[in-house]
């Protein structure tokens, strides 16, 4: 890291003196707002706390009963298992048509506003309005998706209602909105690759295909497994989507959904802890591959 | 330059990426002008027939998106100063100081990000309740500011590492404390890093919904996500007029990304990639 060539103290500020108070509000807010909720939701983890009952005033500690009860809970595993689908479709989806979208942005265009406008207009986008503007693309009767295949002499699908369809649906809204965030880093990381190695490989008479898989992907790799981890994590947390295109509905339920209906709609504290505490140490475990990545790539 | 690419082949991927970036803005544009009946027509059209603002009177008298759209604006511009700022304190100490652990600071700054908001919803709905703060701005700004406080430090590191140290100390060496420095060197000179920083800390914010929906649920403290997502009805759905909101949404956010694009893509790479 970087170290001053100097250690002076200024005024009654020694150097250490002034890091911590400057760090402080920070580490202050962030200690308020994610360090202890964290704290508190391993401790109600382990109570029977409901709001609708006599538990809501007076937790009984119950030990790790809450996460058996998880375990055996058929409702949990259907989530669990809707948000390993949804990793594992949208994330390659994602990376697959962002670096086609980076690719196409990164060609020499004389104006370059309107095609970076192009990428970073679904990225700005609420995922809430991205998932209504969905919905209402897959309406089976007004939807402009259904208008499309009806004029391809395909034929209407109930998109909403037909639970495959509604995962494809969803599936498909998710990598749109997402992979705009992927082209944006990759784009930035096809800009550092040195145009003299095109130019060389292309003396050497190397055409564009092999130029790409010589060249490009590997000069890119770093980038793609940045922005592959970044989406796991993401998608891991699919909540807005599915949640706007149901309305609220939850005939397709990812994790966090279950969660937050378990503790917030069902007020039921203690299990619903359990929940995110089981989501949460899978996210984590899913970071420290990220973080152990990023230390590896920086030495 | 590369091998050249003929200009058919330009226009064609720049159609591709606008079309597919663009399709979905246009589309509600397009229907906001519609009337009721004309949605329901099948076959649907694709350009207004009889164009009208009616649905932006609705939006704007029959449902209270004047209101929904003050609410996401005090909880983001809030959320944004206070955000800003205290990532701005941070950031300097960790561009500049000699600070033990700073590597961990970091991975702890990046852990946190990665955090899954739901996990954090119940403990903070949970204090909100009990400290009397639902439907409070409170409720919403300190987490929303929280949340941006990782991708602000980050970008802004990366600002300060940028700003000859020797500025500084030529400022020290005549006569300024380092707080001096920092406020009449520093601070100017990094004004691009704090916006670029400001920029994501409000998009953040301005998108944010799971939060939003739990801490501020009565109808009149709504943020535009929230609002917007209750436009539909059980068994209706109001397409023109939610269509009219939404772009009443989306102005002032696509404004500020089509004038300052150069700013977000650079610092969405700085806070991503180099995080």
């Amino acid at each position: 890291m970087t170290q001053p060539k100097y250690r002076r103290s200024f005024g009654d500020l020694s150097e250490r003196a002034l890091a911590f108070w400057l760090l402080l509000p920070a580490a202050m807010l962030l200690a308020l707002v994610a360090l202890y909720p964290v704290a508190r939701l391993i401790y109600t983890s382990l109570f029977r706390r409901r709001l609708t009952d006599e538990t809501g005033l007076s937790p009984v500690y119950v030990g790790l009963s809450n996460f058996a009860q998880a375990l055996s809970d058929e409702r949990f595993w259907t989530a669990l298992w809707n948000t390993l689908l949804i990793v594992l479709v949208t994330v390659p989806g994602a990376l697959l048509v962002g670096l086609l979208l980076a690719l196409l942005a990164n060609l020499p265009f004389r104006v370059k506003w309107p095609v970076r406008l192009g990428l970073l207009l679904p990225w700005a986008l609420p995922l809430v309005f991205a998932g209504l503007i969905f919905r209402w693309f897959f309406d089976s009767q007004y939807g402009v998706v259904n208008d499309i295949l009806v004029r391809l002499g395909g034929e209407r699908l109930l998109w909403i209602t037909t639970p495959d369809l509604l995962f494809w649906a969803i599936c498909i809204s998710i990598i749109w909105k997402s992979s705009s965030f992927v082209a944006l880093i990759l784009l930035a990381g096809l800009q550092v690759i040195p145009k003299e190695l095109y130019e060389s490989a292309a003396v050497d008479g190397a055409n564009r295909w092999q130029s790409f898989w010589r060249i490009t992907l590997p000069l890119l790799t770093p980038a793609i497994l940045v922005a592959a981890i970044f989406r796991t994590i993401t998608a891991f947390q699919t909540f807005d989507i599915p949640y706007a295109m149901q309305n609220g509905g939850s005939a397709f339920e990812t994790l966090a959904m279950y969660v937050r209906t378990t503790s917030i709609e069902n007020l039921n504290f203690g299990y619903g802890s359990a929940l995110a505490v089981l989501m949460f140490l899978i996210s984590f475990a899913v970071t420290l591959v990220y973080l152990r990545y990023v230390r590896g790539a920086e030495d | 330059m590369r091998l050249s690419t003929p200009r058919i082949w330009l226009w064609l991927a720049a159609a591709i990426v606008m079309v597919n970036g663009f399709f979905p803005a246009v589309w509600i544009l397009l229907t906001s002008f519609k009337t009721e009946g004309e949605l329901t027509q099948i076959p649907i059209t694709w350009w207004p027939e009889n164009p009208t603002l009616q649905n932006y009177i609705q939006a704007f008298t029959g449902a209270p998106i004047g209101r929904y759209f003050i609410n996401s604006l005090i909880v983001a511009v809030g959320a944004t100063l206070l955000c800003v700022f205290v990532s701005a304190l941070a950031a300097y100490a960790l561009a500049r100081l000699r600070i033990p652990y700073k590597t961990l600071i970091f991975s702890l700054l990046v852990g946190v990000s990665m955090f899954p908001t739901v996990t954090l919803l119940l403990p903070l709905f949970e204090m909100v309740l009990a400290l009397g703060l639902r439907n409070n701005y409170i409720a919403l700004i300190l987490p929303h500011a929280a949340l941006s406080i990782p991708v602000a430090t980050l970008v802004l590191v990366s600002f300060f590492q940028g700003i000859p140290r020797d500025l500084e100390s030529a400022a020290m060496v005549d006569g300024c404390t380092r707080l001096g420095a920092l406020w009449r060197v520093v601070v100017p000179l990094s004004a691009p890093g704090v916006f670029t920083a400001s920029i994501l800390a409000f998009v953040n914010s301005w998108d944010e919904f799971l939060l939003a929906l739990t801490l501020m649920p009565s109808q009149a403290m709504r943020t535009l996500p929230v609002g917007i997502q209750f436009l539909q009805g059980e068994y209706t759905f109001p397409w023109p007029l939610i269509s009219a909101a939404l772009v009443i949404a989306l102005v002032p956010v696509a404004l500020v990304i089509a004038i300052f694009q150069e700013r977000v893509v650079g610092g969405l790479t700085q806070g991503g990639v180099k995080g």
